[in-house]
C-alpha cells in the first residue's frame, strides 16, 4: 500500500533527472513529464478506490511522531488526484524550448502532493517550501521584465512568510513537543493560550501567502497579469488551494476553539471586501481575475471558519468550484488581455470562448442551477447556522460582494457580447488549444451541474470524515507507537 | 406523468427547438405553434382555475440533501395562464412580417422567440416551485432570462440590462439570506414547514424576514426605492419583448411575494408588528411603499417622451396597485390586486405591441416626431385606445374593474389618504395616457408619414385579440373573478363573493353588464343626435387654421413637446431625481473604496501588509 | 324579468329628465349672469333654441371620424352617467354601479371631447384639453376625498342607500350637518369642476380661441352644449345626493338641485380666472385641507 509515495518520490525523481533525459532524446523530456502525471493519477485513483476509512502510512518505517507519516484520507486523496490532473491539463504540450518548465511542474508536483498527504508539520514546511521555489520559477518563466518585477514581489514576501511559517511550527513545537499532526490533536489542549494561538495566527498569515489570503496577498495581481494563463490557472486554481488545506488541517486538530475560527472569519471577510472591491476597479481582465480569485478565496476561508461539518462541506464546494472556474477563466485570458474596453464585439470573433466566459461567469456569481450556486448555498446556511454576530456579518459581506461581483462580471460579459468591430480578435484562433482546456473546464462544470446529486452525497461524506478530529488522531495513532505516545493516548481517552 | 410534467415539457420544447432553430426563417411561426401548444396544455388544468386542487410534478430531485419539488396551484395557474398568453401574443406579433424588418435591421427574430420561450420555462418553473429552495432557483433563472430578452437589442439596452442585473442580484441576495434565515428558524427549505412553524417565529425575525422578502422580490416588481432600472430595461428590448416583459416579467415578484410572504408568513404577522415612533404597522409601512409606488413612477411617465418609456415606468406604477391591494387583505382588496395583474398584463400587451406597430411604421417612438397616424393606422389607434382607457381604469375596460375594487377595499377599511394616493396615481395616469394617444395619433399629421399604412394581419391579429380581451373582461368580469377567487383559496385568504358582471355586496354593488350595456346605449343616443344633425363636411386631415390664418403641411404645428406646462410650472419643482442621486451617490463610495482598496495594493511593499497582518494577529490573540 | 324592463325604463327616463333639468339649468346660468350684469337674459327656451340651432347650422366641419366620435362619447358617457343618479321614484342602475363609478364614468364624456378635439390638430385645442386635464387632476383630488369621507361616513358606495339613510333620519342626518366641513369642500370641488370662471383658463378665449371649442362648430358645438348641460345636472344632482338628503319628492329635489348650482354660478360672475398652476395651486390647497380635515371628522 506504500506506493501512493511515489507520487511524491517520482515527480521529485523526474524533476531532477529531466535536465539528463533531455541532453539525451528531446522527445523523451517531451513524454515523459505527463508520463509522470498519468501514473501519479492512476496512483491517486487507485487508492480512492480502495479506501474505505482514512489510513496513515509511516514511511520508511518511522513511526509517528518522530518519522514521516501521511494521512490518506478521502480528502487528501482527492487532492492528490487533483493535483497530476490539473497538471496533465495546463501542461505545457506545446513548449518545445527545453525541459525547465517541465521540470518546475514536476517539481510542483512531487511538492504539492507532498503537502497534501503529510501528516506532520515538518514535512509540510519541507514541502511547501519546495512549492514555494517551484512557483517562483514557473511565475517567472514567460522572463519578460514585468514577470522577474512581480516574481520578485512574490520572493520577497512568499520568503518572508515562510520564516512566520516556520516561527509558528517552532512555538507548536516548544508548546507541545511534537510535530506530527494527530500528536499534535492529542495535545491539543496545550495549544490553547495565547502562545499556541499566536503559532497559529503566524501559521495562517506565513503559509496565507500562497492561500491568496488578506493582507499577504500583494504579490497576486501582479504575477497572475504577467505570467501566462496557464501558470496563472495553475496558481489561483490549485496551489491556493493546497495552502488552505494545511490551514484546515491545522484547524481541525488542533483549533476548535472560537478565537482561531475568529482569525479566519475576519480575514476571509476582509479578503472578500478587498478582493471584489479591487476587481470592481480592475480595467483589465486579467487582473480582475486576480482580484476576484482573492475575493473567492476570502470565501473559501469564511467557509472554513463555520464550525463543524456544515463549514467543511461549505468550504470544499467553494474551493472545489473555484479549481474548476478560476482557471478556465485564467485559459480565456490568453488573448483577451489589454483593457475590458477594447473587448467590445469579441463575441462574434470567437462566440465559444464568450459562452465559456458567460457560463463560468455565471457560476462564479451563483446562478442556480449551475454548481456555483450550490457552494454559494451551502455556505449561506452555514453562516445562518452558525447564529453568531460576526458570521451574520460576514453573510451580509458575502451577498453584498455577490452584488459587486455580478456588476463587474457582467459589465465584462456585455462589451463582449455587444456587437464591435471583429478585426481585433482574429488572433484568438492561433492558439486554440488554450480555449480547447477551457472548454474542458466548462465541460466539466455542466457535467456537475448533471450530477449534483452524488456529487453531494460525496461532498458531505468527504466533509464529515475531514472534520472528524478524533478520526485523524485516531487514524495516526493507530499505527504501532511508542508507549509515551500510548501513554497520552489513554489519558485523553 | 401529470399535466403539468406535460406543461413542462411543452415549454421546455419550446426552448429547445427555438433554440436550435435560432437562424432559419420559419422559426417564429413554429414558436408561436408551440407556444398555442403549452396554452392548450394549460388548459387542460383549468381545472385548477375553478378550485381544482393542486397538481404534483412527477419530477423531484434531491441536492445535498435538500428535497426539491414543483407543483401547480390556482395560484400559480392563473399567472401561469397570463405568462403564456403574453407570451403567445408577443410571438405572434413576431412572428410574420414583423421578424422580416426586424431582421433586416441587424435584430435577431430567432433569438428573440428563444428568449421568450426561455422566459416562459423559467417563469413556469418559478410558477411551480414547491418549496423555497426551487423558488429560489426559478427566481434566479427568470432573473437571469429576462436579461437575455432585455440586452438582445444592443446598443444603450446593454446598459440598461447591466443596471437591471445588479438591482436583480441585490435582489436575489436577499432573498437568499431570507431563505438562509427560513432554513436557520424551521431546519429546511419545505412551504409546510415554514406555515406550521411561521406563528413561533419573534417579532424580530419576522419583520427581518419581510423586509428581505419584500426588498428581494420588491426588486423585481419595481418597488420604491428599487424601481430605477425598470423603465429602460424593459422599454429598450425589442418591441413584441417590451410587451412580454412588460406584461408579466415583473408580476413574477408578486408572486413570489405572495407565496411567502402572504401564504406561508401571513399577513396577520405585519399587522401585529408596530414601527416605534410612529402610528403605523409594518403592513400599513408597506403599503405607503405602494402608494408611493404607484404616484412617483407615474408622474415619472408623465414627463418621458419616449413611447415605450412611457408605457414602461406605467408599469411600476401599476405594479404599487397589486401590491397595494394585496395588502389591504379583504377579499376585494386581493381579489382587486390579483385581478389587476391579468387587466394590466392584457392593457400592456397591448399598449406595447400597439406602440410596436407604430414603431414598426414610423421608426421611431419620439413622442415629438410623431402625431395624426388615426387616419392611417385606424386598426392601432382602436387597440391603443382600449389599452389606454384599460390603463387608466376608466369604465368599461377591465381596469377599471380591478382598481374599483382596490378603491372599495380602502374605503371599506378606511384609508382616506392611501385611497387618495391611489386616485391621483389613476388620474395622472389619465394625463399620460392622453398625451401618448394624442401626440402619436391625434393632432397633425407629419408629411413623412402621410403615405404608411395599417400594419399587416399577423401584427393586428394578436393586437385586437388583446383589446377584445380587456374590453370582454371589463364587461364580465366574472369570467375573471372565477379564476381569481381560485387564486385566493389558495393562497388561504378570504375569498370575493362575485357574479358574471362584478361584485354583490349590501355596501356597494358593482355590476359591470348593466354599466356598460348602460354606456353604450348612451353612445347610441349621442350618436343619434350627433347624426340627426345637418350632415357635416369631412375636411382633409392637412386642412388647418391657427391663430387666423392657414397653415400648410411643412409647418409643425403639433402641440407635444412639454403637453402639460401649466402642471409642470407647478410641481416640476417636485422632481428632483433623489433616488437617481441616491443610487448614483452608492455607485460613486463603491468606486471611491474600490479605488483606494486597489491603491493600497499598489502603494506599499506586500511585505509591510504581512508584517502588520501578523502583528495584529498576534496582538489579537496575546493583547 | 318585469324587474329588468322597469330598469330598463327607469335607465331611459332618467336621461331626458336630467336633459331637460339640465336645460333649465343652463338657462339659470345665463339668467344669473344676465342679471348680475345688469341685462334681462335670454328667453325660457333659449338653451333649446341654440340647440336645434347649431344642430340644423349648414356649415358643419368634420375633421375626421374620431372627431365625430369623441362628441358622441362626450354626450353619450354623460346619457349614461345619469342612469347611475338616482332621482325622486327612479333609480336607475345606481345600486349597480355607486359613486366611485359614477365619478370614473363621468371621466368618459372628458376622454371623449379630449380624443375629439385632439383628432382637429389645432394647437389651441390641444393646449386647452393639456390645461382641462390639469385642472380635472386638480379638483379631483379634493373631490374624490369627500367621495371618501362620504362613503365612510354612511359605510357604503350605494347611492340609492345613502339617500335613503339621510332621508330617514331628516336633515339633522344630512350630510351637511353632519359632515359640514366635507360639504364645504365638496362645493368648492362642484365649481371647480364646473370649469365655470374663475376656472375656465382651458377655454381662455382670449388666448387660445376658447381652446377645445376651438374648431368646433354646429353640431359639434351643440353637442358640448347638450354634455354642458348634462354636466351641470350631474354636479348638482351628486352634491344634493351626498349632503343634501337627495329628492323626497320633485320639488324639493329640483330646489335642491337649483340652489346647490346658484352658488357657484353667482362666484363664477363675480370672480375673474386663475391660470392652470395657480388653479392647482388653490384647489390642492384649500379644497384638499378642508376635506382632509373632513374627513378626520367623520373619521373619528
Amino acid at each position: 500500500m506504500n506506493n501512493i509515495a511515489f507520487n511524491v518520490a517520482l515527480p521529485l525523481l523526474t524533476a531532477f533527472l529531466l535536465p539528463i533525459i533531455s541532453s539525451g532524446s528531446k522527445s523523451a523530456t517531451r513524454f515523459v513529464g505527463p508520463f509522470v502525471l498519468l501514473a501519479m493519477l492512476w496512483f491517486a485513483l487507485a487508492y480512492f478506490n480502495v479506501l474505505q476509512h482514512p489510513v496513515a502510512i509511516a514511511l520508511g518505517g518511522f513511526l509517528p511522531p518522530l518519522g514521516i507519516s501521511f494521512h490518506l484520507d478521502n480528502l487528501s486523496l482527492l487532492m492528490a488526484a487533483l493535483i497530476p490532473l490539473m497538471m496533465l491539463l495546463l501542461w505545457p504540450y506545446n513548449n518545445r524550448e527545453g525541459f525547465r518548465e517541465e521540470s518546475l511542474l514536476l517539481l510542483l508536483a512531487g511538492a504539492a502532493s507532498g503537502l497534501a498527504l503529510s501528516g506532520d508539520l515538518f514535512n509540510i514546511y519541507v514541502f511547501y517550501e519546495l512549492l514555494s521555489v517551484a512557483s517562483f520559477g514557473l511565475a517567472a518563466a514567460n522572463r519578460t521584465a514585468a514577470a522577474f518585477a512581480a516574481t520578485f514581489r512574490y520572493v520577497i514576501i512568499s520568503g518572508l512568510g515562510t520564516v512566520l511559517a516556520l516561527t509558528g511550527i517552532a512555538l507548536i513545537y516548544t508548546q507541545t513537543g511534537t510535530l506530527n499532526l494527530a500528536h499534535i490533536g492529542l495535545l491539543a489542549s496545550q495549544l490553547n493560550n495565547p502562545v499556541g494561538l499566536s503559532a497559529f495566527a503566524l501559521i495562517v498569515i506565513g503559509i496565507g501567502v500562497k492561500a491568496e489570503i488578506f493582507p499577504v496577498n500583494g504579490w497576486v495581481p501582479e504575477v497572475y497579469s504577467t505570467a501566462s494563463p496557464r501558470i496563472s490557472a495553475l496558481l489561483a486554481g490549485l496551489i491556493s488551494k493546497l495552502a488552505v488545506l494545511v490551514i484546515i488541517r491545522l484547524l481541525v486538530v488542533a483549533y476548535q476553539g472560537s478565537q482561531a475560527l475568529t482569525l479566519l472569519l475576519v480575514l476571509g471577510m476582509l479578503g472578500i471586501i478587498w478582493g471584489e472591491l479591487s476587481a470592481w476597479h480592475s480595467k483589465d481582465l486579467k487582473r480582475m481575475f486576480s482580484f476576484s480569485s482573492i475575493g473567492q478565496l476570502g470565501m473559501v476561508l469564511v467557509a472554513f471558519s463555520i464550525p463543524g461539518d456544515a463549514g467543511m462541506a461549505a468550504g470544499i464546494a467553494m474551493m472545489l468550484h473555484h479549481l474548476v472556474v478560476k482557471p478556465g477563466m485564467f485559459l480565456l485570458t490568453e488573448n483577451w488581455n489589454g483593457p475590458i474596453k477594447k473587448l467590445k464585439g469579441a463575441a462574434t470573433s470567437s462566440p465559444l470562448a464568450a459562452f465559456l466566459f458567460m457560463l463560468f461567469a455565471l457560476s462564479m456569481i451563483g446562478v442556480p442551477p449551475l454548481p456555483g450556486f450550490w457552494a454559494k448555498l451551502l455556505l449561506v446556511t452555514g453562516l445562518v447556522e452558525a447564529n453568531a454576530p460576526l458570521y451574520i456579518i460576514a453573510l451580509v459581506v458575502l451577498l453584498t460582494a455577490t452584488v459587486i461581483e455580478a456588476h463587474y462580471l457582467m459589465s465584462t460579459a456585455l462589451k463582449i457580447f455587444s456587437r464591435g468591430k471583429k478585426k481585433h480578435f482574429k488572433k484568438l484562433l492561433q492558439t486554440p488549444f488554450n480555449l480547447t482546456i477551457a472548454t474542458i473546464f466548462g465541460a466539466v462544470l455542466l457535467a456537475a451541474l448533471f450530477t449534483l446529486t452524488p456529487l453531494g452525497n460525496k461532498l458531505n461524506q468527504i466533509a464529515t470524515e475531514s472534520s472528524d478530529r478524533s478520526l485523524y488522531i485516531k487514524t495516526t495513532l493507530s499505527l504501532k507507537l511508542p508507549p509515551q505516545v500510548k501513554q497520552q493516548v489513554s489519558k485523553v481517552q | 406523468m401529470t399535466t403539468l410534467d406535460t406543461l413542462l415539457l411543452f415549454s421546455l420544447l419550446t426552448v429547445l427547438v427555438s433554440g436550435l432553430g435560432v437562424r432559419l426563417k420559419m422559426i417564429g411561426w413554429v414558436s408561436a405553434i408551440m407556444f398555442a401548444a403549452q396554452f392548450v396544455a394549460l388548459l387542460f388544468m383549468g381545472g385548477l382555475g375553478y378550485g381544482g386542487s393542486a397538481i404534483e410534478s412527477s419530477v423531484s430531485l434531491t441536492i445535498l440533501n435538500q428535497p426539491l419539488s414543483w407543483r401547480f396551484d390556482s395560484l400559480s395557474w392563473f399567472f401561469a395562464l397570463i405568462t403564456i398568453g403574453s407570451a403567445l401574443a408577443s410571438s405572434i406579433f413576431a412572428a410574420g412580417i414583423w421578424a422580416k424588418k426586424f431582421h433586416k435591421h441587424d435584430g435577431k427574430p430567432g433569438l428573440l422567440q428563444f428568449a421568450i420561450a426561455l422566459n416562459v420555462f423559467t417563469m413556469l418553473l418559478l410558477l411551480a416551485s414547491g418549496d423555497l429552495l426551487s423558488l429560489f432557483v426559478g427566481w434566479e433563472l427568470v432573473s437571469w432570462a429576462s436579461l437575455l430578452l432585455m440586452v438582445m437589442a444592443g446598443g444603450s439596452s446593454s446598459q440598461w440590462g447591466l443596471r437591471y442585473i445588479v438591482y436583480a442580484t441585490a435582489g436575489a441576495m436577499a432573498v437568499l439570506a431570507g431563505i438562509g434565515l427560513i432554513y436557520h428558524l424551521t431546519g429546511s427549505f419545505s412551504y409546510a414547514d415554514l406555515a406550521n412553524t411561521a406563528a413561533t417565529f419573534s417579532s424580530t425575525n419576522i419583520v427581518i424576514l419581510s423586509l428581505l422578502f419584500i426588498a428581494g422580490f420588491g426588486v423585481k416588481m419595481g418597488l420604491l426605492p428599487f424601481h430605477l432600472w425598470q423603465a429602460g430595461a424593459y422599454a429598450e428590448a425589442p418591441g413584441p419583448g417590451s410587451a412580454f416583459l412588460g406584461a408579466i416579467s415583473s408580476r413574477m415578484g408578486l408572486y413570489a411575494m405572495l407565496v411567502v410572504v402572504i401564504q406561508l408568513i401571513g399577513l396577520a404577522r405585519l399587522i401585529a408588528i408596530e414601527i416605534p415612533f410612529s402610528f403605523l404597522s409594518l403592513r400599513d409601512m408597506l403599503m405607503w411603499v405602494a402608494a408611493f409606488t404607484i404616484i412617483f413612477p407615474t408622474f415619472t411617465a408623465l414627463r418621458q417622451n419616449d413611447a415605450r418609456h412611457l408605457l414602461a415606468w406605467h408599469g411600476i406604477g401599476q405594479g404599487g396597485y397589486m401590491m397595494m391591494g394585496i395588502l389591504v387583505l379583504n377579499p376585494l382588496g386581493s381579489a382587486g390586486g390579483l385581478l389587476h395583474v391579468f387587466n394590466y398584463a392584457s392593457n400592456q400587451a397591448a399598449l406595447f405591441l400597439a406602440i410596436s406597430a407604430v414603431v414598426y411604421r414610423t421608426h421611431t417612438a419620439d413622442l415629438n416626431r410623431l402625431g395624426g397616424l388615426v387616419t392611417r393606422m385606424p386598426l392601432t389607434f382602436v387597440v391603443l385606445l382600449v389599452g389606454i382607457i384599460g390603463l387608466a381604469g376608466i369604465p368599461p375596460m377591465n381596469g377599471f374593474v380591478s382598481k374599483w375594487l382596490i378603491y372599495r377595499s380602502l374605503i371599506v377599511e378606511g384609508m382616506p389618504l392611501l385611497f387618495v394616493a391611489t386616485v391621483i396615481g389613476t388620474l395622472g395616469t389619465i394625463l399620460s395616457v392622453y398625451k401618448l394617444i394624442h401626440n402619436t395619433f391625434l393632432g397633425q399629421l407629419r408629411l413623412e408619414h402621410e403615405h404608411i399604412r395599417e400594419v399587416p394581419w399577423s401584427m393586428l391579429a394578436p393586437m385586437l385579440v388583446l383589446a377584445s380581451v380587456v374590453f370582454m373582461t371589463g364587461f364580465m368580469p366574472g369570467l375573471v373573478l372565477d379564476w381569481v377567487v381560485s387564486a385566493q383559496a389558495a393562497l388561504g385568504i378570504p375569498q370575493l363573493a362575485h357574479t358574471l358582471g362584478g361584485v354583490e355586496s349590501a355596501t356597494g354593488n358593482l355590476d359591470m353588464i348593466w354599466i356598460t350595456l348602460v354606456l353604450f346605449g348612451g353612445f347610441g343616443v349621442g350618436a343619434l343626435l350627433f347624426y340627426s344633425g345637418n350632415k357635416a363636411k369631412r375636411v382633409h386631415q392637412l386642412d388647418n387654421y391657427a391663430g387666423g390664418h392657414f397653415l400648410t403641411a411643412d409647418d409643425r404645428y403639433h402641440y407635444s413637446n412639454n403637453f402639460y406646462a401649466g402642471l409642470m410650472h407647478h410641481i416640476g419643482s417636485w422632481y428632483r431625481g433623489t433616488f437617481k442621486w441616491l443610487e448614483s451617490s452608492i455607485i460613486s463610495i463603491v468606486s471611491l473604496l474600490s479605488g483606494s482598496t486597489q491603491r493600497l495594493f499598489h502603494s506599499f511593499h506586500p511585505a509591510l501588509f504581512l508584517l502588520i497582518a501578523a502583528t495584529l494577529s498576534l496582538y489579537f490573540f496575546v493583547g | 324579468m318585469n324587474e329588468i324592463l322597469l330598469t330598463i325604463i327607469e335607465v331611459i327616463m332618467m336621461p331626458i329628465v336630467a336633459f331637460i333639468v339640465g336645460l333649465f339649468m343652463v338657462l339659470m346660468m345665463r339668467k344669473l349672469a344676465a342679471r348680475l350684469q345688469r341685462r334681462i337674459g335670454p328667453p325660457l327656451f333659449q338653451p333649446l333654441y341654440d340647440i336645434i340651432k347649431l344642430y340644423g347650422k349648414q356649415t358643419q366641419i368634420s375633421h375626421g371620424l374620431i372627431h365625430d366620435i369623441g362628441i358622441i362619447m362626450a354626450v353619450g358617457g354623460y346619457v349614461a352617467a345619469e342612469a347611475l343618479l338616482p332621482v325622486p321614484g327612479m333609480d336607475g342602475i345606481a345600486a349597480k354601479g355607486g359613486l366611485v363609478t359614477l365619478a370614473y364614468l363621468t371621466m368618459v364624456p372628458s376622454l371623449g371631447l379630449a380624443l375629439g378635439v385632439g383628432q382637429c390638430a389645432n394647437p389651441n385645442g390641444s393646449i386647452g384639453i393639456s390645461r382641462a386635464l390639469t385642472s380635472m387632476l386638480a379638483y379631483d383630488i379634493p373631490f374624490i376625498i369627500v367621495v371618501f369621507g362620504v362613503a365612510y361616513h354612511f359605510s357604503s358606495t350605494n347611492l340609492v342607500s345613502i339617500i335613503a339613510t339621510q332621508q330617514a333620519g331628516g336633515i339633522s342626518t344630512w350630510g351637511i350637518s353632519e359632515m359640514p366641513v366635507l360639504a364645504l369642500a365638496g362645493l368648492f370641488a362642484l365649481h371647480a369642476s364646473l370649469g365655470k370662471q374663475p376656472f375656465e383658463i382651458y377655454i381662455a378665449p382670449a388666448e387660445i380661441a376658447t381652446g377645445p371649442m376651438v374648431e368646433m362648430g354646429g353640431k359639434f358645438l351643440g353637442g358640448l352644449f347638450v354634455m354642458q348641460s348634462f354636466q351641470l345636472y350631474t354636479a348638482s344632482v351628486l352634491y344634493v345626493s351626498l349632503f343634501l338628503g337627495g329628492g323626497e319628492n320633485w320639488i324639493t329635489f329640483l330646489l335642491k338641485c337649483f340652489a346647490v348650482l346658484a352658488i357657484p354660478i353667482i362666484i363664477a360672475y363675480l370672480f375673474p380666472r386663475y391660470r392652470t398652476d395657480d388653479l392647482v395651486r388653490l384647489v390642492w390647497k384649500w379644497p384638499v385641507m378642508l376635506a382632509l380635515i373632513g374627513v378626520a371628522f367623520v373619521m373619528n
